[in-house]
Order: C-alpha cells, then sequence, then structure tokens
C-alpha cells in the first residue's frame, strides 16, 4: 500500500525555487498528500485547482483526446495542474517562475508518482 | 475595421506553426472575431470555449494569486491557449505539438488589438444608454 508520508517528502523535492506547494488529490477535491506553507493554503489550492480540472475535461471527445494538463498564469503566481493515474498533481509557484520549470517538476512528478499511484488505484 | 481585425487575425495564424483558430469572444460566449487556417475546423464550440475560460477564470482569481491572466489547456490532439483581456476573451486553439511559448507571445501582443475592441463595445454601449 502507499506510505502517505514518503508522498508528502517526494512532493517536499518539487517546493523549491520559487515552488510554494505542491499537492496530490483526487478529482473530487480532497487531499491525499501536500507540502505547502500551510494545510489551509493546500486545501484552497486543491480544490480549486480539481474544479478547474473538472471545467475542462468537459471538453474531452475522441478527436480531441484526453486532458493531459493545464497551466494557469496569475498576476502574483501561477499553477500547474496534471493528471497522475486517477489522481490530480497541483503545483503552485511565484510570480517570477517560469513556466517551463514548473511543467518540468510537473513531468518528473508525475513520472515518478505513475507507477506506484496505478497500482492502488483499482482499491 | 472589423475586417481588417479579421485579415489580422488570419495573418496571425501563419505566424505560429499549428495554429488553426483564434476567435475573440465576450465572457458570455458570443463571438465577435474568428479567424480560422484553411481547410481546418477544430472540434471545439466557440461559445462554449468562452464561458469554459471565464468560469476556471473566476475560479483561478479567488486562488490567492490575484487576478487570473490567462490558461493553458493542453489535449491529446489539441491545445487550448486563452487570455483575460478585460471584458474580452482571446482562445488559440492549436495542435498540442505547436509552440505554447510562441502562443503566449502572441497573446500579450494582441492584448493592445482587444483592448481598441473592447473600448469601442464600451463607448457603443455607452451611448446606446
Amino acid at each position: 500500500m502507499l506510505k502517505p508520508k514518503l508522498i508528502s517528502q517526494v512532493l517536499q523535492q518539487a517546493t523549491t525555487g520559487g515552488v510554494k506547494a505542491t499537492i496530490l488529490l483526487n478529482p473530487e477535491g480532497s487531499l491525499l498528500a501536500f507540502a505547502a506553507q500551510s494545510d489551509r493554503d493546500a486545501r484552497i489550492y486543491g480544490a480549486i485547482a480539481s474544479n478547474i480540472w473538472t471545467i475542462y475535461s468537459k471538453h474531452c471527445k475522441p478527436e480531441v483526446g484526453p486532458l493531459s494538463f493545464l497551466m494557469l498564469e496569475c498576476e502574483e503566481g501561477k499553477v500547474a495542474i496534471s493528471i497522475v493515474s486517477t489522481m490530480i498533481l497541483c503545483l503552485v509557484a511565484r510570480d517570477d517562475v517560469e513556466l517551463g520549470i514548473l511543467k518540468a517538476k510537473s513531468e518528473a512528478l508525475t513520472r515518478h508518482l505513475e507507477e506506484p499511484l496505478s497500482r492502488v488505484a483499482g482499491y | 475595421m472589423a475586417e481588417e481585425l479579421v485579415v489580422h487575425f488570419e495573418k496571425l495564424l501563419t505566424r505560429v506553426d499549428g495554429l488553426l483558430s483564434a476567435v475573440v469572444t465576450d465572457r458570455d460566449g458570443v463571438v465577435l472575431l474568428r479567424a480560422n487556417a484553411p481547410n481546418c475546423s477544430p472540434p471545439f464550440t466557440e461559445s462554449a470555449l468562452g464561458c469554459t475560460f471565464a468560469l476556471a477564470s473566476d475560479q483561478a482569481s479567488k486562488l490567492g494569486l490575484k487576478k487570473n491572466k490567462s490558461i493553458v489547456s493542453i489535449y491529446g490532439s489539441y491545445q487550448l491557449v486563452q487570455f483575460n483581456h478585460s471584458s474580452l476573451i482571446t482562445t488559440f486553439v492549436a495542435n498540442s505539438n505547436a509552440n505554447t511559448g510562441l502562443l503566449l507571445e502572441l497573446g500579450s501582443e494582441l492584448e493592445s488589438v482587444t483592448q481598441v475592441i473592447a473600448t469601442a463595445l464600451h463607448e457603443r454601449h455607452s451611448g446606446a444608454l
């Protein structure tokens, strides 16, 4: 089974260089693990990220393909949202972090977590 | 002026490989301006794209990162790059392997153009009142 403490440690590795929070949540918006300054921030980011993911998922059609990545740019920060197995991974960063590095960190975490999370996805 | 804007947008489609469509809508999804690449009809309803962005952008503005400026969504075969330009929404529809960075730069360039449209709409609305 999964070790939640270890997942948080893996997510913590991405919260460097301006990345404020790294959150793993289920599609309903409930947190599985996070590395963030406060759990309140993590809950807010998680709830809104899952909501926005659901909104954009409605455009998925066979000819369009599945939604694989979302990037949000706000006045004071950037957010990258992606899918890992059946979970949603969300990275929130300061405005001075480039979108490319945020995407690269998201993809690295996805590659690392895909296999272990796929094993428990069926439960 | 509308024809000139459409021609300007159609020229933009040739600047980025894989860019299929550029649409300007208001926040209710009403299409103001549309340019499609020849022989291309992306499988998205243009008014739905505007409404989707308006909803998502309002949510994103509650993250505590101030106002949302743009959203990039990447699907299997397509990508959407959408911008919040005052009261208007600019949407680029492109192949998923198109250069996202170039599309983001293009959107920043277009902000002054959509500002002209937004101002004209505002003046017309004020005049009508």
